[in-house]
Formats: structure tokens, sequence, C-alpha cells
């Protein structure tokens, strides 16, 4: 037998060893649990309610760099960090949108808890729980940013300061 | 037929048979695993035989071919039967994404509402295989959806008000759909059971899964004919039973219990089965090659054997 052709034999046989072993060895990288393994994906869009009934979706905010709050009011993570996330909102009015979620409860109680806080940005009511299934939630708060293409780009799990809200968002503002 | 043709053909049929019948024990028996060594052992031993009486270099070939189609099949089978994993379910909530490691990536269960979405598989670097019915070939694994009975669960307080629904010891934290893995005997049956919290009213609530004969048997009041039910028992948030805290919501009627609303739909959700198979492309390759080899072995019907040496004078 020529060296060429055991050459080829060889390489054909290792392509073949690694076909037949390589799944069984095979293993996902090792994303983290929860909102912080989620930076890269696509931010699922469907439509909700907002609190005063009116439709809602993602897909409004598309070129817009959003900040997605999961809460409920029985929360009190959800109820210190909601005065920071006005602040932000009101920082970038041209650029950013917060929009609050709130998992699992009714319209009436959620608009109840953002009028008693002074909230001013949307709060959409996800009474069936989706975003919280959807982005692994771990506990509430949780807060997703997603960029100007509908892309995650941070999670978050637990409440944040206004000075880590900023740090997050600033880089994506300021791109286009 | 040649004597390598038996053994090589049957290691082949062995290890195809674990593609086309997936799942069984046998193919992670020890015995099954150093069978297929052997046939293929014996094959390339008697192949090597053949290969001294042969002059054509098609003939050869051919033999060759059937002897390496025969290795790789059955390096393909030794690999599963040792390193596969056993069979193993994966249970999902909706719109969960579960890691499955053992897969080589994640499945992503469809949201329960979204009519004839299936689960899928994705993994880096390959389409996303959609998980039905009938089974899927996943590289090392073949996948199939088995449907499975879970439970939405709705919480409302005593006005009406709807209430979140957690999960801390599930799968999913924030999930009203109850997953009903762990089992609970109660009067002599044995149950599907789960758990939830409803944190704004502090309250733990367990719920049982029963079917029709089930409910009517623990209360004929409440039951419905034909339809499943869910059994609610209500504890305070530090697992302390409460007054007039049991309650049977049957076929998704609303049922009171300490001070809660609760609502339990029973519905039939996949979970995907995952049994251990030889890798495809291997197999495929492997078959192929001897059966490709077959051929050219029956061709050359009868080997041109070569001449005896001269006798000498």
């Amino acid at each position: 037998m020529n060296r060429s052709l055991v050459w080829l034999v060889g390489v054909l046989a290792l392509a073949g060893a690694v076909a037949i072993f390589e799944p069984f060895f095979a293993s996902n990288s090792r994303a983290p649990a929860g909102p912080e393994g989620l930076p890269g994906q696509a931010a699922p869009v469907f439509e909700l309610r907002d609190d005063r009934g009116a439709p809602a979706s993602l897909a409004a905010y598309r070129g817009r760099v959003v900040v997605m709050n999961l809460w409920a009011s029985w929360c009190p993570p959800c109820r210190a960090e909601m005065p920071d996330l006005q602040r932000l909102a009101d920082r970038y009015p041209s650029a950013l949108t917060v929009v609050g979620v709130n998992e699992g409860e009714s319209a009436a109680r959620a608009a109840a808890f953002a009028a008693a806080l002074g909230i001013r940005f949307p709060v959409w009511i996800d009474s069936a729980q989706r975003y919280g299934r959807l982005y692994g939630a771990l506990g509430l708060p949780s807060t997703v940013i997603v960029n100007r293409q509908g892309v995650v780009a941070r999670g978050f799990d637990g409440a944040l300061t206004f000075d880590q809200m900023q740090a997050a968002v600033a880089p994506l503002v300021r791109s286009r | 037929m040649n004597a390598f043709l038996a053994p090589a053909l049957v290691a082949v049929s062995m290890v195809v048979s674990q593609l086309i019948l997936p799942g069984k024990a046998e193919y992670h028996a020890g015995w099954y695993n150093v069978l297929l060594v052997a046939l293929v052992a014996v094959a390339a031993i008697a192949a090597r035989r053949y290969f001294a009486a042969l002059q054509t270099s098609r003939a050869r070939l051919a033999a060759w071919a059937v002897v390496a189609g025969a290795v790789i099949c059955a390096a393909a089978g030794v690999a599963s039967g040792l390193f596969g994993a056993d069979t193993r379910t994966y249970v999902g909530a909706p719109g969960q994404r579960m890691r499955a490691d053992d897969l080589g990536g994640s499945l992503v269960f469809p949201f329960a509402e979204d009519a004839g979405a299936e689960v899928a598989l994705e993994r880096p670097l390959h389409r996303p295989i959609a998980i039905g019915g009938n089974a899927r070939n996943a590289g090392s694994f073949i996948l199939r959806a088995r449907p499975r009975e879970i439970v939405f669960v709705e919480a409302r307080d005593a006005r009406g008000n709807r209430l979140t629904i957690t999960q801390p010891t599930g799968a999913v934290f924030l999930s009203p759909a109850l997953l009903m893995q762990q089992r609970q005997t109660i009067a002599g049956m044995d149950l599907p059971f789960d758990s939830f919290a409803v944190p704004a009213a502090r309250r733990i609530v367990k719920a049982v899964l029963l079917d029709p004969q089930q409910a009517a048997m623990l209360s004929q009041a409440a039951a419905l004919p034909g339809k499943a039910a869910v059994l609610f028992a209500v504890d305070d948030e530090n697992d302390r039973p409460l007054p007039h805290a049991i309650a049977l919501s049957a076929g998704g009627r609303p049922a009171a219990a300490a001070g809660l609303i609760l609502q339990g739909t029973v519905a039939t959700y996949p979970a995907v089965e995952a049994v251990s198979s030889p890798a495809l492309v291997a197999v495929a390759a492997g078959t192929l090659l001897a059966l490709a080899g077959l051929a050219g072995t029956l061709a050359a019907r009868r080997p041109t054997l070569r001449p005896p040496p001269p006798e000498r004078s």
C-alpha cells in the first residue's frame, strides 16, 4: 500500500472515530442559569395587555433600548427598585423605555401599586406568567435589557441599584 | 457464502436493529457488546485468510469493504452500548428552555396555548429538531414526545383578584403549570402530586391529580362525571395546615379553600423521551460500505484462486 493511501485511511479512520464517539462526550457550554444566561437570544415577542387593558408588545419598541422588569406587588425588593426604574426612564426619554411586567396579578392590583409609587412607565399584565417562564426567572424582581435590535443584552436576577442599571444601559443607549 | 460474510453481516444487522428498535436494555449489556466485538474479530480473521486466496484487487477491495463496514457499525454500536446514557425522560414546563447536556443542547418547550407547536432541541451548529410523536434521530439519541398530564392552576383572593403562582421547588419558579412528577398515597391510592406557593396570600398549596373515578370516590358531591379533578390542600407559609383548607376542583371549576379560590385544569402536554442509539452517520456509512462490499463479493461469484506453484522436477 503506498504512503498516500495509508494517510487517507488514517484520516478517514480518525474522522470516523470522531463521528462515532463525539456525541457521547458533547456538552453544551455552561451558560449561567436564569436571566443571566439570556444575552444573545432574541427577546420573545407576543401580545399582552397593559394595566388599562390596551394591547402591548415589545414589537412596538424596536429601535429603542428596553428595560423589562418582572415584578409583583407582594415582592418587597420589587417595590424598593421601582423608583430607580422610573428615574432611569426619566434619564433617557428619547432612547430607552422601561416596561414593568407584572407577573400573575390582576390589572387592578398592578395599577393600584404603580399609582401608589408614582410609576409613569408602561405596566404590562402577564397573567399567565409567560415572560417569567421564558426568561427562566429564578425569583422576583428580574430584569432583562433588550437592545435596539430586539436581542437580549443583559439579564439580572434580583433587585438592581440605579448605578447598576445605568452601567448596563449606557453602552446600549450610546450605540446606534 | 464466504466465511467472513456471515459474522460481518450479523454484526451490521445487530447495530442497525439498535436504530430500528431503540431503548432495549440488552444494548447496554456486556455480553451484547462482547458479541459485537467477537463477530467483527471473527470476520476480520476469516477475511484475512480469504484475501490470501484472492487474485484480483477488485475482489480484495470488496472483501475489505465488508469488514470495514462491519467494524464501523460495531464501533458505533459498542460506543452507544458502553457510553450511551440510559433512557431518560425530560419533563419541562410550557415556555421553559431546559438545558440538556446529554443531548448537547437545550430543549425548548412551547407554550400550551400554541396549538400544534412541538418541543424543539436546539444545539450549537445544528438545525433545531422538532420533536413530535415520531422518533427523531439526534446524533447519538433517538427522541420522541410522550404525552403526559399536567395541571394549570389559577389562584384568586376572595375578591376575585388573580394572584401570582410560584414554584420555589419546581423546575420553573414563575409557572402556573404543575408538572405532577411526585407521587403521594391517599386512601390507598398512589397519585401524582405537586405543590406551589401563593406569596401574596402567604400560602403553600399541595395539589393531587385524580382521575374521574378517584375523584368520585373521594367526593361524590364535588366530582364531575368523566372529568379529572385536582384536590387542593392549603397550608400557611410555614407548612402548617389551616382550617377549611381542602377543596376539589373538578373539570376546571373553581373551588374555595382557606380564603383562596383555586382552579385546576388538567391538560396533556409532551415530555421528551431520549433513547441512546449508535451515531446515525457512522451506522449509515458502515452499512453502505458493507452492502457495497457484499455486492462486489457476490459479483465475483467464484473467486479466482492463485495458480498452484509449479512442481519441482
